[in-house]
């Protein structure tokens, strides 16, 4: 589907904003009369209105707006459900490249027409990405899958978020400094993901060091047809997550996937300390005998030894029932800061802790239900609550290390995904955590 | 020069050195006396191949027209692209070729800035090429419905796409970014609009109910 209409410039895509900021008042206002005739009504009506008007704006824009949104989706325990169903919807579209730019980005990055190069190539997208789309093409006989990047997204990405800022902050709920924090380490990553020869050099390096997880697949890239906009590799076939389940996969098959998930965030996690891949639908493929492909690097968040001992410290019961660990942990992550009095470090401490109890629950059995919506439906609730608590809000200081930020959306996007698949899994494997009550003992004597 | 050469290779030959002596120089040659003797020739054997510099100006961009065409052409896809998108085509592949010789674009606007909007004088034949090229792009556009016939207009929109191409050229010479990113967008967006523009639009409706009233009170 061609869009008619993109957005073109700064003040156009400001304007879009802008006219978003208006609406969002006006449904408040909307939300506010009906309230005086109903007293009974409840906010829903108007997440979901609200929901509506930002997904509209945000879906007419491409790049880095469009990735902010898929982001915010993600950001489950920040938003309300309403907003995340409508994000969700993002993920999957964005307005195609035409054929000629298509062929003009091959011969800046290659020299030749794609037409050239291959075999086959289809000047139709069969797939589009946040920040590009996806073609297929063969090459001596092999179905190739190529990435190709819309024109000018690294350029556009600073002005978008600064114009996302203001939404931003009154989505999020979040205080100015807390917001200044996100929105750079989103930037940050987000130029990372442009960067298509960077992604190339992470997926090699991934997919050996994840080669003997059972029923993970990964794909070949080719370097030679890979520069900083073009990422070409082989051809994967499988489901995405809604349509994969549309074929009513056996309760077996849904547990090995979702066994073969957590398993490689586990390893990337606690051996690589670094996680490669979002855990969002659109970059995992899964297959009706039980495999699951993963197609997307572009994210890296690495995860340094400090924020690793004292982060992941939180999953471990017996760490936290020490309170001098407590707080040196909390106040290691920012979390709380020396300035607070000791009664808002006790209150935020005490929501932190009920929190990561929650998250952490999986870990304490051998094999936990995700298809648990009761579960599911408590972090929501949680989220919500803290997101609320004025003593995080009044607070002139950011809260949470911002590291945080992205293995909160990596455990949220993977619980997420895990009960949408209603599988059941293996959790109970903590072999990493001795490691961790060795480092706080170490510490604490 | 050996006069065994043949004609065009001469020509190429003045064509090179004229780009040379300019940027070199950071200015034209003078007049064709100067040029001339700096490529050891006659004045009168100029004249056998253009009759000013002005002409001999002219004539580059026009092989750069043609050469521009010539590699559209030959591409496979060309021919299964739509009127939208062979317009797109030649405007990528112009800036290519323009790419090979940006500085001399450069200095050649910059020394026609004063004499803007009108087309600068060194562009008049490539215009008249350019703007036939467009009117049969449109033709096949208004036969495959991409684009609405619109009397007295229809036969404007070749020059109305010439504007967009001076606009896109003139974005190219400004543009800063890497490889020249910005303009890839620029070109996207112009001719879609252009084409947006061109196809039906509410105003045909507008203007075929007023017909109607007209018509009909």
């Amino acid at each position: 589907m061609e869009q008619n209409s993109i957005p073109s410039s700064k003040v156009e895509r400001a304007m879009r904003f802008v006219k978003t900021g208006v609406q969002i008042g006006g449904n408040y206002m909307k939300h506010y009369s009906k309230k005086m005739l109903d007293p009974s009504l409840n906010k829903d009506q108007l997440h979901e209105d609200n929901a509506t008007d930002v997904y509209n704006t945000l879906s007419e824009l491409k790049g880095s707006a469009l990735k902010v949104a898929q982001m915010l989706s993600m950001e489950k325990n920040v938003l309300p459900r309403q907003y995340t169903n409508k994000f969700q919807m993002a993920q999957y579209s964005a307005p195609p490249l035409s054929g000629p730019l298509i062929v003009q980005t091959f011969i800046k990055s290659f020299g030749k027409a794609p037409q050239e190069i291959f075999e086959t190539f289809n000047m139709k997208a069969s797939n589009a990405a946040s920040i590009g789309q996806v073609h297929e093409a063969t090459l001596g006989g092999k179905k190739l899958a190529i990435k190709i990047q819309y024109p000018g997204v690294a350029e556009s990405i600073k002005s978008d978020l600064k114009m996302v800022k203001p939404i931003a902050f009154r989505l999020l709920d979040m205080n100015e400094k807390e917001l200044e924090k996100y929105i750079k380490e989103v930037e940050s990553k987000l130029l990372e993901e442009t960067d298509y020869e960077l992604e190339f050099k992470r997926s090699i390096e991934i997919s050996t060091r994840c080669a003997q997880i059972p029923n993970l697949v990964f794909t070949e890239y080719y370097k030679e047809f890979t520069s900083k906009r073009v990422l070409t590799m082989d051809w994967m076939e499988g489901m995405h997550l809604e349509e994969f389940l549309k074929t009513n996969p056996s309760q077996e098959i849904r547990n090995k996937i979702g066994q073969a998930m957590w398993d490689f965030y586990d390893m990337q996690v606690h051996k690589l300390r670094a996680v490669h891949a979002d855990p969002h639908p659109g970059n995992f493929l899964m297959r009706s005998d039980g495999t699951l492909g993963v197609i997307d690097f572009g994210c890296v968040k690495e995860i340094s030894i400090d924020f690793y001992y004292n982060y992941f410290s939180l999953l471990v019961p017996e760490l936290m029932k020490d309170v001098s660990i407590v707080k040196r942990i909390m106040l290691q992550q920012e979390i709380i800061n020396k300035s607070d009095t000791p009664e808002v470090q006790q209150i935020i401490t005490d929501a932190f802790v009920k929190m990561t109890n929650l998250l952490r629950t999986p870990f304490d059995y051998e094999e936990f239900d995700f298809g648990n919506n009761e579960y599911i439906d408590k972090i929501y609730e949680l989220g919500e609550e803290v997101s609320k608590m004025d003593e995080l809000k009044k607070s002139k200081e950011g809260r949470g290390s911002q590291h945080a930020l992205y293995i909160n959306r990596t455990y949220f996007g993977l619980y997420s995904i895990l009960n949408v698949l209603q599988a059941k899994v293996k959790t109970g494997v903590r072999d990493w955590s001795k490691d961790l009550i060795q480092y706080h003992l170490s510490k604490s004597n | 020069m050996k006069s065994k050469k043949l004609n065009a290779d001469i020509k190429t030959e003045l064509i090179t050195q004229y780009i040379l002596s300019t940027l070199e120089q950071n200015k034209s040659p003078e007049n064709v006396y100067l040029f001339a003797k700096k490529m050891g020739i006659e004045e009168k054997e100029f004249y056998t191949h253009y009759s000013s510099l002005e002409a001999l100006e002219n004539d580059i961009f026009r092989a750069w027209f043609e050469q521009t065409k010539i590699t559209l052409e030959t591409a496979k896809v060309y021919a299964d692209y739509s009127s939208r998108e062979k317009l797109l085509a030649f405007f990528f592949a112009w800036i290519e070729t323009l790419k090979n010789n940006r500085s001399f674009v450069k200095f050649m606007f910059e020394k026609a800035k004063n004499h803007m909007p009108q087309t600068p004088v060194f562009l008049k034949l490539m215009k008249e090429e350019f703007v036939k090229f467009a009117q049969q792009i449109v033709h096949e556009g208004i036969d495959s419905k991409e684009i609405t016939d619109r009397k007295f207009l229809t036969e404007k929109y070749g020059e109305a796409v010439w504007v967009n191409l001076i606009f896109v050229i003139k974005f190219w010479l400004k543009d800063d970014s890497n490889s020249f990113e910005k303009t890839d967008e620029a070109v996207e967006r112009s001719v879609n609009l252009a084409f947006d523009l061109m196809g039906r639009s509410p105003l045909d409706s507008m203007i075929d109910f007023g017909k109607f009233l007209f018509q009909n009170r």
